[in-house]
């Protein structure tokens, strides 16, 4: 298992000063030894030694917990977890933080499969169903969350009875985070887009998003709305799945557990026909990323800019941005925008009372801090939290509150959730359609094909 | 031409005193040593291939105990049919082809150079040679950083030499693998450019006085003499490489993850993919055995011209 | 192995191998009297293989420049880092008192260090008897052998992820250790070094009564230092350096080797880049050392002749 190739030495019979090459030798193997005695005599080096050796647990009383949250939510997590360590009497906790996406579920999945999981773990809800039916998650019944003082009851209903499977609950739901517009004060009040408080006049159909959008560019001199296009396949998705869901008639776009596409054609041809015109008509813009989409907002290039509400702490940190936040408007028939939510689950392993009791000390910890966590501009899925003054204060958070009862999350299958290979098949044909690089049909046709390889593949769970 | 042999191989014995041991104690002893390794062997490389060949059979998941349903050939079909996985074949070839040539001619020139002026081998085996040691993570997080859109050395050189908004290289599908086979270069070319500087000394200075007495240039000197002479270490080396493409799977998965989408995705990370992510085992099986056939071909080929060029030392 | 290919080998190896000394001057084309195109494919030469050295350099420095800048400095790209020359050591002492840096070194000194005893011993062991003794099935375990050097263990990963699980040793050390033992390689060069070493020590001890274990421990091993050492060191930076197996083998962040604990860096550093351009130094710097102080041992090993890979 060599990175490199190997070789033989040169076969020559044995010469050379033989005490010379003994006593560097010497040194060297026993300054490796004293090193690695130093480093198991040091600290914690003994236990992790004897785990790597003998499998024993690491460090015992600890409270493990991994999670995905990286930049702005990262730093807030991290936050939130000094709050908790600071608590009298809690346990020792030990944080680990792993790339969004694939890699994270990846390594949770092998951690249990291979018997060392965390204590607790982050997991989107639409892939924690999977991680449930792959037998990798503990139930989280009613006893479990009255070791903590919580009940069913407690939490969001639609968060809760969307991470059930089969009837049985697996994951804690934490927040929901739905898609959301932002808009630039500045640009929107030049643009006469703002009703007499200052605050968004709603906008209604696609005539209203167009008129909106042409007002908008002619104070911009660039576009009107920016969302991401190009390497960023879960947004492509995320503005696609939006608009598509408040369509009446449009269908999830898989059933039976992932085993059917069972998207509504016309709808989603029609729907990628006016994405892919506004683009063209520049009122979009074709080629901007994640970070590009955003910056155009910020520097008053764009009046609107379509993102999950996460990013409200990157747009508070612009000097000089006033700017607000509102669920997306309704351009069809009903109220609806792409979201997930993030949750606490407890991977599967041998847990005693003792292990059982910290695991959810800390989840109720972490609950206890959502007004925290809503700073970042999630919508707690803790309903103390949820209806509480402070967060009805917290502005402009509470403004696109209500986009949470709305939200549609992605349609259960093994190969799908929040950065799953199906956004990433779907949301790469959505972006090129942006890009004006392919046709609505084209598009569709290649992730049809795409992903009927996987509707026909047996489920692994 | 060859350097005149050494004594003959199997050394002459002493004048043997007593008798050799039984065969069966031979025996005995034979095995007693060889069986540690051997244990080993059969564990962690023969049943490990057995076991890739029976799980590609089946639909096996890595959340579920046992082999799952008996699924024949469906797992190879899938793969075939595929287009992520030609499109991981063909990234995979994409890196050999941007790798091998300038690996091994870089190299080539290197060392004949180095073998030129003599002097400073330690400046340039410091250089060449170091980062071939290091771990692929680090060279890794040393070049992704040199790779950063816009604001890493590469993209403010090239914003230096005048290029306007310089495309980020491990973020642009076309760019990506360029970024890393370079990277890659930079970090292996050590290892052959030590496997020429020992072939280059093995060119005995009498060959190269002959020829330049004779009128010959520097330039026809190594064109006659140095590359004629270093061709074997070049097929050597030609294949090693292409051997070590084909497993590729470190710098991808760190500097790219596959990405951006799937355009530097390779073999060996849509079969660590497919197991790992996805579950399925089996189907990662039938793409495991199907890059061993490939890797075992070029295996093959290697030893075929081994011992072609080593009948034909024998005979010259 | 035929006769030929080990006569093949020495004459190969005769000269030197690549010395740490300079190689004979006039190695290469030479030009007998006049000298002055001479000197000026010197000049080029030197031209060439110094712009070459420093191009190669950049990188590295470029990472250590960086790591002795302050984060803040750093996140704001390369005009900055050129700008600001404050070296600092904030990075190093970050990682260095933050604790995950030394469980990743101790991964790595226990795993690289048991796998080199085990395949080293091992290897040789099965290497002597098939160099010296006679068995029925000789023949066979040698061809095995020779073909398990086609075998590419990458490939395997996921049938041994699969087995480590079964026997419960994912998350060990030894789930980095066992799969890294049959090293065919090292039984190949061990039986080549064997069979080209004289029997006459092994007969004196036989004579004084010695089994052939005995012979082996106190008379061929002795003798055998040299390809010891290089084994042992390529055995090392391979096991060292391998990312592939304890990356999907150990995902305690406790347990996991230098290359893992580097690889989950760039996701848990974030906007860190000083940090994280030090961790690959640190990450680095072990075989750095290693590679100064047994340098010529490496490269011999590395230059050494019948490639296989």
């Amino acid at each position: 298992m060599t990175g490199a190739p190997a070789a033989s030495p040169p076969l020559r019979s044995p010469a050379g000063s033989r005490t010379g090459r003994l006593s560097r030798r010497a040194l060297v193997g026993g300054g490796l030894a004293l090193g690695t005695g130093l480093l198991a005599g040091g600290l914690s080096g003994c236990s992790t030694l004897a785990a790597g050796m003998a499998g024993a647990e690491v460090a015992p009383g600890t409270v493990t917990y991994w999670n995905l949250f990286g930049g702005g939510d990262g730093a807030r997590m991290q936050a939130m977890e000094d709050v908790y360590r600071a608590g009298p009497g809690t346990p020792a906790l030990q944080a680990a933080t792993f790339t969004w996406g694939n890699p994270y579920y990846t390594k949770v999945s092998l951690a249990t499969l291979g018997d060392a999981p965390p204590d607790v773990a982050v997991s989107h809800l639409t892939r924690s169903t999977n991680l449930a039916q792959a037998g990798l998650l503990t139930e989280i019944t009613d006893d479990v969350l009255a070791v903590a003082g919580l009940r069913a009851a407690d939490f969001s209903q639609k968060a809760w009875e969307a991470q059930q499977v089969e009837g049985r609950s697996y994951a804690i739901p934490f927040d929901t985070h739905p898609f959301v517009l932002y808009y630039n004060l500045e640009v929107c009040e030049r643009a006469g887009l703002l009703d007499s408080d200052g605050s968004l006049q709603p906008i209604r159909g696609v005539d209203g998003w167009e008129s909106a959008l042409r007002a908008a560019r002619e104070v911009t001199g660039a576009f009107g709305a920016s969302v991401a296009t190009i390497a960023d396949p879960a947004t492509s998705w995320r503005w696609f799945q939006s608009l598509y869901s408040q369509r009446a008639g449009s269908t999830p776009w898989l059933g039976d557990g992932g085993r059917e596409l069972t998207y509504d054609r016309e709808l989603t041809l029609d729907t990628l026909d006016h994405v892919q015109s506004w683009t063209q008509q520049g009122l979009m813009p074709t080629n901007t990323d994640y970070a590009g989409s955003q910056t155009l907002m910020f520097s008053g290039q764009s009046a609107f800019y379509l993102q999950g509400e996460w990013e409200i702490t990157t747009a508070q940190s612009i000097e000089g941005l006033e700017f607000g936040m509102v669920p997306l408007p309704v351009l069809y028939d009903q109220p609806a925008q792409q979201g997930d939510s993030h949750t606490f689950v407890l991977p599967a392993m041998e847990r005693n009372d003792e292990q059982l009791q910290r695991a959810m000390g800390f989840v109720r910890s972490m609950l206890d801090q959502s007004i925290t966590w809503a700073e970042g501009g999630h919508v707690p899925a803790y309903l103390p939290t949820l209806r509480s003054e402070e967060y009805r204060e917290l502005e402009p958070q509470s403004s696109y509150a209500e986009a949470a009862d709305t939200v549609v999350y992605d349609a259960p299958a093994w190969y799908s959730g929040s950065g799953s290979t199906f956004e990433n098949i779907i949301g790469a044909q959505i972006g090129l359609v942006q890009q004006g690089l392919a046709s609505p049909a084209t598009a569709l046709e290649s992730a049809r094909s795409q992903l009927l390889t996987y509707a026909n593949t047996p489920s692994p769970l | 031409m060859t350097a005149p042999t050494l004594a003959s191989p199997r050394a002459a014995t002493s004048t043997s005193a007593g008798p050799p041991p039984r065969r069966s104690s031979q025996a005995r002893s034979a095995w007693l040593f060889v069986a540690p390794f051997g244990l080993f062997y059969l564990l962690f490389l023969v049943w490990p291939v057995a076991y890739m060949f029976i799980t590609s059979l089946f639909d096996t998941s890595l959340v579920r105990p046992g082999f799952g349903d008996f699924v024949g050939l469906a797992n190879y079909r899938e793969m075939l049919t595929k287009p992520e996985f030609w499109s991981a074949l063909w990234h995979t070839v994409q890196f050999t082809l941007y790798t091998v040539p300038p690996l091994v001619v870089l190299a080539f020139v290197f060392a004949v150079l180095a073998n030129q002026v003599g002097r400073g081998e330690w400046l340039f085996r410091l250089a060449f040679f170091v980062p071939f040691i290091l771990p692929s993570a680090a060279i890794a997080l040393i070049w992704s950083f040199i790779y950063t859109p816009s604001t890493g050395l590469w993209n403010s050189l090239q914003a230096a030499l005048g290029v306007e908004s310089p495309s980020p290289v491990l973020g642009t599908p076309d760019l990506a693998m360029i970024g890393i086979a370079i990277t890659t270069v930079w970090w292996t070319i050590g290892f052959n450019f030590i496997l020429y500087l020992a072939g280059l000394q093995d060119i005995p200075r009498e060959v190269y006085e002959a020829a330049s007495v004779d009128g010959a240039s520097r330039w026809q000197q190594i064109r006659s003499i140095t590359i004629p002479m270093l061709s074997r270490t070049t097929t050597l080396v030609v294949l090693l490489q292409i051997i070590a493409s084909l497993k590729i799977f470190d710098q991808v998965y760190l500097m790219t993850g596959g990405g951006p989408g799937i355009s530097t995705q390779v073999l060996l990370g849509l079969v660590t993919t497919t197991a790992f992510t996805d579950y399925r085992v089996g189907a990662a099986s039938a793409a495991s055995v199907l890059l061993f056939l490939v890797i075992l071909l070029v295996t093959l080929v290697r030893q075929v011209v081994e011992r072609f060029q080593q009948r034909k030392d024998v005979t010259s | 192995m035929s006769t030929s290919s080990l006569q093949e080998n020495r004459r190969r190896s005769r000269s030197s191998g690549v010395s740490a000394a300079a190689p004979p001057l006039g190695a290469g084309p030479s030009t007998a009297g006049g000298d002055r195109s001479g000197r000026v494919f010197n000049v080029v030469s030197w031209i060439v293989l110094v712009v070459s050295a420093v191009l190669w350099l950049i990188p590295s420095l470029w990472a250590v420049k960086t790591s002795l800048t302050p984060n803040s400095t750093s996140a704001l790209g390369t005009g900055p880092i050129l700008r600001d020359w404050r070296l600092t050591f904030e990075s190093y002492a970050t990682l260095l008192r933050g604790g995950d840096l030394w469980n990743w070194y101790l991964a790595s000194a226990v795993t690289s260090v048991v796998s080199v005893l085990l395949t080293v011993v091992l290897g040789s062991m099965a290497a002597y008897a098939l160099s010296r003794l006679q068995f029925r099935g000789r023949k066979l375990v040698f061809l095995l052998i020779l073909g398990g050097i086609m075998i590419p263990p990458q490939v395997l990963i996921v049938p041994i992820f699969q087995e480590l699980d079964v026997v419960g040793l994912l998350n060990t050390y030894w789930a980095v250790i066992l799969p890294q033992v049959p090293a065919v390689i090292v039984v190949f060069v061990f039986k080549q070094f064997f069979d080209g070493l004289p029997k006459d020590f092994e007969e004196a001890a036989r004579i004084d009564g010695a089994g052939f274990w005995t012979t082996y421990r106190l008379v061929v091993m002795p003798l055998s230092k040299p390809v010891i050492g290089a084994m042992s060191i390529i055995t090392f930076v391979g096991v060292w350096n391998n990312l592939i197996l304890p990356l999907f083998v150990l995902s305690n962040p406790k347990l996991i080797t230098i290359p893992v604990g580097l690889a989950t860096v760039q996701g848990s550093f974030g906007q860190r880049l000083s940090d994280i351009q030090a961790s690959s130094i640190l990450g680095a710097l072990p075989l750095v050392i290693l590679f100064l102080l047994f340098q010529r041992r490496i490269v011999e090993g590395v230059a050494g002749s019948g490639l296989k890979g």
